[in-house]
């Protein structure tokens, strides 16, 4: 059973976005009954995570853990202080990996005074001038935020229990707001990487993840050189179609007939087409974007009557048209 | 040089000709240890990533193990990548240097009006360092706005008369009365909005953009600086490349600074008598004896100096195409006024950032100087706002229009705040203000910014911040946010530390601000 607890605390800090159901998961690993299948968040996926969870619901039955110590201050010791004072390393002989060690203290007695942070060791040399040898954590290691600063004084003010539940003590600064699920805009483009170097080089256009998420899909740029993407161009799209996102076709040569290959960009949620040689008859094609969120027909030759299947792409929330023959023109 | 034994020392004098820190005796050995790794990973950047792209990402992959990075940050991915996928792509910032008051433009204080002339209470001061221009004044006297402020848009937005026009897209600001800064003097204070740092040699946020994302227009600079024509002038301070140069950064990160006239970018043109492919010949050879010298002593600036060569080159036909107005329509001319075609004016500047942002230059800074109103200041405030309300104006009304404002984000403001109380004599049409960095007033639009808010509060005085300050570099952790960087990650090794925009002192993204 290594360093359960220690894991214990990290699940927690992961399963407090407030999923009631993964609170479990803490419940689970700190029972101790199945450690080794709780593995670090950084490697949980979420979809892992939520089978561990579903099988902790029907494994265990004891209430939620939910106390201020396991979910606001276990994590400030797990992220700050437990390498220097845990399992491996036990610096003062202090270990911050348990409430039962925490209490013990280190060599120089008990680090914690209930009900007085400012008499309290561990609260003393966390705030103290960063610039003293006794300020914690030592040799530059990254010091305590001011709300985590905040969340000990707190929790000690309140009498440093273990089993004091989070709502029982007030005063502590909100959360980080939870980073929400990763939807996945389109598939990885990873296994791909070869083919969209191929078409980069000889379409001359660039196709660029939008962010380091694998699955937040590409951009289809062209603003270097506009003159070179035509409809030839985006016909050769067809094995990245899936991934592309959004399509910046500005000034390009694209007309009616490439909005053939972009009704095959399934997953494309941004598409803008100002000052192209695109007019109604093609707009239509695009109502199969299903995913659709906005479009840009500036200075184009597209009219009221181009426009009116776009009203069937539900999911689409801007069109712009200034410029255009389109009533009103624009929204001034 | 010999760093394969790391143990082995020299005299300082048996250094050779080209004597390195590692040859330098009574370098501690860790450091010498972070040298050679710096120096490695300098030269694999330097010559490695921009060689390297998707091609090279591709070979990193391998064609059986596809998903081996899947997770990992992408090393040699085309430019770096933004750690979440931004809100805003662009940036245009509306630099009013000097400083105009916040208290007749945006932190509007009616009780003031009663106050005229009464003595600001010291309580209020609060002991506060004053400049040398007003330290020795015998009296605080309160001068209240001249300017009235009235309702505006769907927010009823309390908004100055001096902005008559920008009044009409109130709607769309997101006006922050709280931030503050460090410095009280013009220069440092330019500096740290800037570059994040109160002292020259720090990358400007244009270039953090450029390092962190690359170009989306390969054939125009990532990063445009311009200056304006003033209206008038009064205590104008001087402007120059250490407010966008690229610091610690590779120069190409720096900004171009168009000029107003015939000749925006100098020496572009081809000198006469020289033609096009003469001087393609020209740029080759120069290239080529740069590549050997790379080879040579492999130092990634030569790189840097290779790609501006290449970059002027490109210039030479996507900057005339740039900056030829000829097809703009009657209705730009109505929108942004008749001064925009005079090149070099604030307006002017104003549609030049958006012909910019069109064809996809990540951030365009534009300055407009004379806002250091110390005495007289209703008449020139009336001046500048007169010459400036209308591009401003007209700037977010285009952007919006034609479908740019949702990713592109439009920041206004100076560099630190004014008095409440007069700076010389106070006449009921008459007074100056003094520099104050304990608060002062910004608007951001587009780009994922929350439209029509008003963040934080100052006291009825507008001296000291009540409600939520936001600090210099908030602000800049917001902006890098806006474009999917973390401030905390987008970093550069340099002198011994991991140099950030943001710096080392607490900083946060203001999630409040964010659409």
């Amino acid at each position: 059973m290594t360093s359960w607890l220690s894991r214990a605390f990290s699940v927690a800090r992961f399963v407090r976005s407030g999923k009631a159901a993964l609170f479990s998961v803490a419940r689970f690993v700190r029972s101790g009954t199945a450690a080794s299948s709780a593995r670090r968040p950084s490697l949980l996926s979420r979809a892992g995570l939520l089978g561990v969870a579903s099988l902790v619901i029907a494994v265990s039955s004891s209430r939620a853990e939910d106390t201020f110590f396991a979910q606001r201050v276990a994590p400030i010791f797990e992220e700050k202080c437990v390498a220097c004072h845990g399992e491996k390393k036990q610096k003062g002989k202090l270990r911050l990996d348990s409430f039962a060690q925490l209490m013990r203290g280190g060599e120089g007695g008990g680090v914690v005074k209930a009900g007085a942070p400012k008499a309290s060791e561990l609260f003393i040399r966390v705030t103290m001038d960063p610039t003293d040898e006794e300020f914690m954590p030592a040799d530059s290691k990254p010091p305590l935020t001011p709300d985590e600063v905040k969340v000990l004084e707190v929790w000690i003010a309140a009498g440093a229990s273990e089993t004091a539940l989070l709502s029982s003590i007030k005063g502590a600064p909100a959360l980080a707001a939870p980073q929400g699920p990763t939807v996945a805009l389109a598939p990885d483009w990873h296994p791909r990487a070869l083919q969209i170097a191929q078409l980069e080089k000889t379409l001359g256009l660039r196709l660029v993840p939008r962010s380091h998420v694998p699955t937040d899909g590409l951009v289809l740029r062209t603003a270097s050189s506009p003159g070179r993407c035509d409809d030839a161009a985006l016909a050769q799209l067809a094995s990245v179609a899936d991934l592309i996102v959004e399509a910046e076709l500005a000034r390009t040569q694209i007309t009616d007939a490439g909005l053939t290959a972009i009704a095959a960009f399934a997953n494309l949620r941004a598409l803008d087409l100002t000052r192209t040689a695109v007019t109604s008859a093609g707009v239509g094609k695009l109502v199969v974007l299903k995913k659709l969120e906005s479009i840009n027909l500036t200075s184009t030759a597209v009219d009221d009557a181009g426009v009116a299947p776009l009203r069937s792409v539900a999911s689409l929330k801007n069109v712009w048209t200034f410029d255009t023959k389109v009533s009103p023109p624009g929204p001034r | 040089m010999n760093p394969s034994s790391p143990d082995h020392h020299l005299c300082s004098d048996h250094c050779g000709e080209n004597p390195t820190v590692w040859d330098l005796p009574h370098v501690p050995l860790g450091l010498k240890r972070e040298w050679l790794d710096l120096e490695t990973r300098r030269h694999f950047l330097g010559q490695g990533v921009k060689a390297l792209g998707w091609a090279g990402l591709a070979t990193l992959l391998g064609r059986s193990a596809p998903n081996l990075l899947a997770n990992a940050p992408i090393p040699g991915a085309p430019a770096m990548l933004p750690h979440y996928a931004p809100k805003a792509k662009r940036a245009i910032y509306l630099f009013m240097a000097g400083s105009p008051s916040q208290i007749e433009t945006w932190d509007y204080k009616p009780t003031l009006a009663d106050l005229f002339d009464k003595d600001l209470p010291e309580s209020v001061r609060g002991g506060q360092t004053l400049t040398g221009m007003t330290a020795s004044q015998t009296r605080f006297p309160i001068a209240p706005s001249l300017y009235k402020f009235a309702r505006q848009g769907k927010a009823g937005r309390f908004v100055s008369e001096l902005f008559p026009y920008t009044a009409k897209v109130s709607d769309e600001l997101c006006v922050i009365k709280s931030l503050h800064t460090d410095a009280i003097n013009h220069e440092p204070a330019i500096l740290q909005l800037t570059t994040g740092n109160m002292f020259p040699g720090k990358p400007s946020i244009g270039s953090w953009l450029s390092y962190g994302l690359g170009a989306m227009n390969a054939e125009l600079p990532t990063f445009v600086v311009m200056t304006s024509k003033m209206p008038h002038r009064t205590n104008v301070q001087a402007l120059s490349n250490r407010l966008w140069s690229s610091g610690f950064l590779s120069p190409e990160h720096a900004a171009v600074a168009l000029r107003s006239g015939s000749d925006p970018v100098l020496y572009l043109n081809n000198p006469k008598g020289i033609a096009s492919d003469v001087r393609r010949a020209m740029i080759d050879g120069v290239n080529d004896l740069n590549r050997q010298l790379f080879e040579r002593v492999g130092d990634p600036e030569i790189n840097a100096r290779i790609s501006q060569y290449e970059m002027a080159f490109r210039m030479q036909t996507s900057v005339p195409e740039l900056t030829d107005f000829s097809n703009e329509p009657q209705s730009t001319w109505d929108l942004y006024g008749p001064k925009a075609k005079e090149p070099g004016t604030f307006a002017y500047n104003c549609l030049m950032a958006r012909r910019l942002a069109e064809r996809g230059v990540r951030f365009t800074q534009i300055f407009l100087r004379s806002w250091d109103q110390h005495s007289r200041l209703p008449t020139n405030i009336k001046l500048m706002a007169e010459d400036s309300d209308q591009p401003t104006y007209a700037l977010v009304t285009d952007l919006k229009r034609r479908g740019l404002l949702d990713d592109t984000v439009v920041i206004w403001g100076g560099e630190f705040g004014r008095t409440v109380y007069s700076q010389g004599a106070l006449t009921p049409d008459n007074y100056g203000r003094d520099h104050h960095p304990r608060c002062f007033s910004m608007w951001m639009a587009g780009g994922g910014v929350k439209p029509g808010i008003s963040y934080g509060e100052t006291d009825d005085f507008s001296y000291n911040i009540v409600k939520n300050p936001m600090h210099i570099r908030d602000l800049h952790a917001t902006i890098l946010h806006l474009f999917g960087l973390d401030h905390n990650k987008l970093s550069f090794k340099f002198q011994g530390l991991d140099q950030k925009l943001t710096g080392v002192l607490p900083s946060k993204v203001i999630n409040d601000l964010l659409a």
